[in-house]
């Protein structure tokens, strides 16, 4: 579980919206931008970006493989995320559910962000330090 | 989480109405053959809004941002596509314009007005079949999506892509340009778009169990294109005006028509303060515009007698003389059996229900309304007020077992059962 409180909503799917009429498209955006909005204004959401769906896959020793990319099943290709500051990976799963785009077919991934050390607080002190020399 | 409630600042059908100019603009510079191109980018520009606004917020000038998108994809498509090599005039000028202000449209209204039109004429064109017409005037000129103009039409999406193609296809083979015609062939053209128009308001108009929602959207899509048509010097005749008015004059009740249940309120049943002042005013401006010049046409009677029933300040009040009137100079430029069966019942509301049933047996031609349920439910309602209640029943069941409608069914099944109890 994570210390740092820290989530990130990783949202997959890249092409759900395809066949979307233009009012629905704006439904949807619409529905989108309350969603982020309001959970910004709670101090629940502290970032997100969306990501291009397509640019370049750097593969094999050295970077020597530059090809255009990815292609993953579109299913799975990562459209966007958020940051999340909340309680409990509990909370931040009932945001997830929130998510407009989940009648689409998007997927939602919840991933606690790691902490520096996730047992450093059960360390005692001088043996913190005495590591540290080391 | 419980979301405030804040609507977003989006305006209602933004996206909608900018797919239309974007779709037209587009086409206007990547050249008529590649409509379905500039529909897709179009697409791609909204899909895009949808991606990123969510996380940056609504732009400062929304409609400005999603032209400026679709321009941008335009311009892509371009360098990618050899075949846009050759430069064609509209490609050049693309290209060449710059426009740094990312608030500032890059098309500017008079432009996109021009390119409205210009699609109207190619929507309308002759050579299209009338369904495959108002298909395409839909989608592309109005934002309408295929799943959505199917089920105001209660058909499959099937059937519509193939109506899309068709028409498409029509407008390749018969070499459809992109232009307002002029002279001579524009007010020949003018005609088929007005009919078109006409058509297309008809089909939102007409209460049927396809989607309420979409056919009045569709009503209201008739009266913007129309409206376009009317404040250009192309379209900017009387008869133009007078399709405006018969167009705003019946819409502005739309809101009255129907009751809690979803059934058909006839006129005299509506509640009139639920109808849309503001557009029956719109309306009077254009029945003024439309009485100018010499020239009377279907559309100037036609809303003559919606002018008469929106205007009255009760149904009591009803200026049924009038109405009669304008049907009487109806008939003579319209032979259809129906409107002679709207003025039998102008007949019988001036000169009694046995003249309306004189009227109608006297209609050419009144074999071919046998299917009609109309026809037994007017017949029906003469022979009631004459309180020939056998006569009324028979009558209001022939129209019962041809009733297309719940709504319709509904209320004829309580004229029957009125003549049975009395």
């Amino acid at each position: 579980m994570s210390t740092t409180n820290e989530y990130m909503l990783i949202f997959r799917g890249t092409d759900w919206h395809v066949h979307l009429s233009p009012e629905e498209t704006q439904q949807v955006a619409g529905r989108m931008m309350d969603w982020f909005t309001d959970l910004k204004a709670a101090g629940k959401a502290t970032g997100g970006r969306p990501l291009e769906s397509t640019g370049k896959l750097v593969t094999g020793k050295n970077g020597r493989v530059v090809a255009d990319g990815p292609f993953a099943e579109s299913k799975e290709a990562i459209a966007g995320y958020f940051m999340l500051q909340v309680a409990d990976i509990d909370e931040a799963v009932a945001i997830a559910k929130d998510c407009p785009t989940l009648a689409y077919g998007v997927q939602v991934e919840v991933r606690p962000l790691m902490d520096v050390c996730p047992y450093a607080k059960h360390v005692p002190a001088d043996q913190q330090l005495a590591e540290a020399i080391a | 989480m419980t979301p405030t409630q804040e609507p977003s600042q989006v305006v209602e059908h933004l996206f909608r109405h900018e797919s239309g100019k974007m779709v037209a603009t587009l086409t206007r510079i990547f050249g008529i053959e590649h409509l379905t191109l500039a529909e897709d980018v179009v697409q791609e520009a909204l899909a895009r809004a949808l991606q990123t606004w969510p996380f940056y917020g609504v732009p400062e000038n929304p409609s400005a941002w999603i032209m400026r998108t679709s321009r941008n994809l335009a311009l892509d498509v371009v360098r990618r596509q050899k075949v846009f090599r050759d430069k064609q005039p509209e490609i050049s000028r693309l290209i060449e314009e710059e426009n740094p202000d990312p608030n500032e449209a890059p098309f500017s209204e008079p432009e996109i007005a021009d390119d409205r039109l210009r699609f109207i004429f190619v929507c309308c064109h002759p050579a299209i079949p009338p369904e495959a017409q108002i298909a395409l005037a839909l989608k592309t000129l109005c934002g309408f999506s295929v799943t959505e103009i199917s089920r105001a039409f209660l058909t499959t999406e099937a059937a519509i892509a193939k109506r899309l193609t068709r028409a498409k296809q029509k407008i390749r083979d018969a070499g459809v340009r992109f232009e307002i015609p002029s002279g001579e062939e524009l007010s020949r053209r003018l005609d088929t778009v007005l009919q078109s128009l006409y058509l297309l308001f008809n089909e939102g108009y007409k209460a049927s169990s396809g989607d309420k929602l979409v056919r009045e959207d569709i009503c209201l899509e008739a009266i913007r294109l129309t409206s376009l048509l009317a404040a250009h010097p192309a379209g900017d005749q009387p008869r133009t005006h007078a399709l405006l008015a018969l167009m705003m004059l019946n819409a502005a009740r739309i809101p009255a028509r129907v009751d809690d249940q979803g059934n058909l309120l006839r006129i005299q049943d509506q509640d009139r303060a639920a109808w849309d002042q503001k557009m029956i005013a719109r309306g009077v401006v254009h029945l003024s515009r439309a009485a100018v010049g010499g020239e009377l046409t279907e559309y100037h009677i036609q809303a003559g007698i919606a002018a008469c029933h929106t205007l009255a300040k009760d149904y009591q009040s009803t200026d049924w003389s009038q109405i009669l009137a304008l049907y009487d100079r109806l008939v003579e430029i319209d032979e259809s059996p129906v409107v002679a069966l709207n003025r039998a019942v102008a007949i019988a509301e001036v000169h009694g229900p046995q003249s309306g049933i004189d009227a109608v047996n006297s209609i050419a031609d009144l074999r071919s309304l046998d299917a009609y349920h109309l026809l037994h439910a007017v017949l029906g309602e003469f022979e009631w007020r004459l309180n020939h209640l056998e006569s009324a029943a028979a009558h209001f069941k022939k129209a019962i077992d041809l009733a297309p409608l719940k709504s319709e069914l509904d209320f004829l099944t309580k004229r029957l059962r009125s003549c049975e109890l009395r």
